[in-house]
């Protein structure tokens, strides 16, 4: 599994950060987050799932075996305690792997999230069938309306296009066994239940692949929940609302 | 399932990258006119340095002017990110100056630019880097020119001034078997005639001066990164794949991804050698982005008549436009430059160079200067001006001869125009 965590690799920290990205996405998605971790004296582990960025394959279409993938990977890292941060998929696998093990995991931030994570016939169809036109779709509903005019906080770069590249990079078969994990996810409220760590929900008023009234069941669900909402922000919070997305995770964590 | 779609591009013409000002309610893009930003407190600056938080710091870097501009150009031509520059040669030279190092090699088209011709025959040899000029018609030539340590093959959308039509698809399929990236100056047909990223070109610059702005009144240039390229694939490109020390062993195709080149274009180039755009000059040429579809189609409507007047003259022994079928690459054309070829084409005249001086001198709308893509209408001579540096052979290989002309149409009235060519077509025949 291929991992970023800075150009001097894990330090030792009791307590290091666990990225985990959403569908068709990798590691990237993470940087300006990881580097803040980094220079604050904290390890970080910025995943690629497997079969995702520079991680080979095999492709998993479960998020439990996603998670199972993801500890097996930590444990031989000797990786005790830790927080994790998901985003869309990635937060169920977070929200999988905090249940999973509750003793092991500190904090737990979903972003971008909700339950189920439905998704629709004919988007599965599309990507299954490996057509661009998934890809237009999860494109066009991962961001909000003024994003997709642009005004990046990110000097000069284009946010929509920023984010299809990603997916376009994606080998066959990636963006439909990421969705199918997602859609057959039916666990995420018993797990709520079970989490022990803190838990933050960064969610964004006009998400539509994640609508934010579609967490509502989850927040129930909790034991401990903490529940940021970005004013004006699409699905893909990190790239609409970075800075903000850093201040929520520098508080939590 | 209701298929989405993207903002069409004379919607992201007008609104790609600005949203209006929060705190004044300004609708036009600011002009931010400072050389620098004022950090909240020392975490944020810290942040910002170590490019962990998104900000402005120093105007040579990024404004937020600038970045308005290059967000626009990025979303025209669907690509993930753009540097402003100070011209279009700085784009250029911040192009090659990031991914091409000492004693490495470039294959570039035999039809360029003046201004990118004297850069690569004359100036980078200077530094190390050699280039083979190539007939892009010719494949196999191009091919037999790629060595191992070749990292970049460049050319126009449209050559200069023959308006040779760059097959992007051919030659990029070429610069990825090879696993070299393609450089495309796309001046000419500004993105909307043609996309090269849809047509596989990875890398994309613009001499804003031109069809862009429209008004001929500022310098400016845009690097434009199609995040398409694997920089990673070999260990050729070890700016972006390995750690720079420079920013503290960044390896920005790691942090980074498919926005790799841009991100090291702006933290080496921007930063070090310093050819940044002034924020008002990027405002300008945010106006004239604004009617690009207008002005491009006029453009084009009254390019077509102007060759057809011309090339039914008299005085006229031949016009060099693609939408001819004389033009070598008539076919080309039609398939991959439907909407047009530009506004600017070359024709030869009875009687050389005698005649073609008579004529500039005998025009009176038509400016006789050294720019092209202005509202205004120009004429040149190439031969005595723009490609004066280059010998007979690489004249004529480039389609210039001594009674070669330029034009460049702008915006007037198109029968305006033509009485004005009248004019100076009678004076040229009877200057023989």
């Amino acid at each position: 599994m291929h991992v970023f965590s800075g150009s001097k690799g894990l330090q030792g920290d009791k307590n290091p950060i666990v990225f985990v990205h959403g569908t068709g996405m990798d590691h990237t998605v993470w940087t300006l987050f990881a580097r803040y971790f980094l220079r604050h004296g904290r390890d970080v582990l910025s995943i690629d799932l497997p079969g995702h960025g520079k991680s080979k394959g095999p492709l998993l279409d479960s998020i439990e075996l996603l998670s199972a993938r993801l500890l097996n990977y930590l444990d031989s890292r000797n990786v005790d305690k830790f927080s994790i941060v998901g985003h869309s998929m990635g937060s169920l696998i977070a929200l999988e792997t905090a249940a999973e093990q509750p003793n092991r995991v500190n904090n737990l931030v979903m972003i971008g999230t909700a339950f189920p994570m439905a998704v629709s016939e004919a988007l599965l169809n599309l990507a299954k069938n490996n057509d661009p036109g998934a890809i237009d779709i999860l494109t066009f509903m991962s961001f909000s309306e003024d994003a997709r005019i642009g005004n990046n906080k990110n000097p000069g770069m284009w946010m929509t296009e920023g984010t299809r590249r990603l997916m376009q990079r994606s080998s066959k078969n990636v963006i439909f066994k990421d969705l199918l994990a997602c859609s057959n996810f039916v666990s995420g409220l018993d797990r709520a239940k079970e989490v022990n760590a803190k838990t933050l929900l960064i969610l964004g008023e006009n998400d539509y692949l994640t609508p934010k009234h579609k967490a509502q069941d989850l927040i129930e669900n909790f034991k401990s929940v903490l529940v940021k909402e970005i004013k004006g922000s699409g699905h893909s919070l990190m790239v609409e609302n970075p800075n903000l997305v850093l201040d929520y995770l520098s508080e939590a964590l | 399932m209701k298929k989405p779609r993207d903002l069409k591009p004379d919607t992201l013409s007008l609104h790609a990258g600005q949203r209006p000002d929060k705190e004044h309610g300004a609708r036009a893009t600011p002009i931010y006119q400072t050389s620098s930003f004022v950090f909240k407190d020392t975490e944020t600056a810290a942040g910002i340095f170590n490019v962990e938080r998104t900000g402005h710091v120093y105007s040579r870097i990024t404004n937020p002017t600038n970045a308005v501009l290059e967000e626009r150009i990025s979303a025209l031509e669907g690509a993930v990110g753009s540097i402003a520059t100070s011209s279009g040669q700085a784009a250029l030279h911040l192009a090659i100056a990031t991914i091409v190092d000492s004693g490495q090699h470039i294959v570039a088209s035999n039809c360029l630019y003046g201004g990118s011709h004297n850069l690569l025959e004359y100036t980078l040899p200077r530094f190390g880097i050699e280039t083979a000029f190539v007939d892009f018609r010719d494949l196999d030539a191009v091919k037999d020119n790629i060595k191992s340590n070749t990292r970049l093959i460049f050319g126009e959308t449209l050559g200069n001034p023959g308006l040779d039509v760059m097959d992007i698809k051919q030659i990029s399929n070429l610069a990825h078997e090879n696993q070299i990236p393609l450089l495309v100056d796309s001046t000419f047909t500004t993105p909307h005639l043609m996309k090269p990223i849809e047509h596989g070109a990875d890398l994309i610059f613009h001499s804003a001066t031109k069809f862009l702005s429209g008004h001929g009144v500022v310098i400016g240039g845009l690097l434009v990164d199609s995040g398409n390229f694997i920089w990673d694939q070999n260990n050729n490109f070890p700016q972006l794949s390995k750690p720079y020390r420079g920013f503290h062993d960044m390896i920005f195709t790691e942090e980074f991804g498919p926005a790799a080149f841009i991100n090291r274009a702006r933290k080496e180039g921007a930063r070090d050698f310093g050819a940044c755009m002034s924020p008002h000059t990027a405002f300008l040429i945010l106006q004239g982005i604004e009617t690009l579809g207008l002005r491009m189609d006029r453009h084009i409507q009254t390019t077509r008549e102007i060759v057809s007047f011309l090339n039914q003259h008299d005085a006229v022994v031949s016009v060099s436009y693609p939408e001819l079928e004389s033009h070598p690459d008539y076919k080309l054309a039609q398939k991959i430059l439907p909407n047009g070829c530009g506004a600017v084409f070359t024709f030869e005249l009875k009687g050389g160079k005698k005649a073609g001086q008579t004529f500039i001198e005998n025009l009176n709308l038509f400016s006789h200067l050294a720019n092209v893509g202005d509202s205004k209408s120009l004429v040149i001579h190439p031969s005595s001006t723009t490609h004066h540096r280059m010998d007979a052979s690489a004249l004529e290989k480039a389609g210039i001869s001594e009674g070669t002309v330029r034009l460049s149409v702008g915006l007037e009235d198109v029968e305006d125009l033509k009485e004005d060519l009248e004019i100076g077509l009678e004076s040229a025949i009877k200057s023989i």
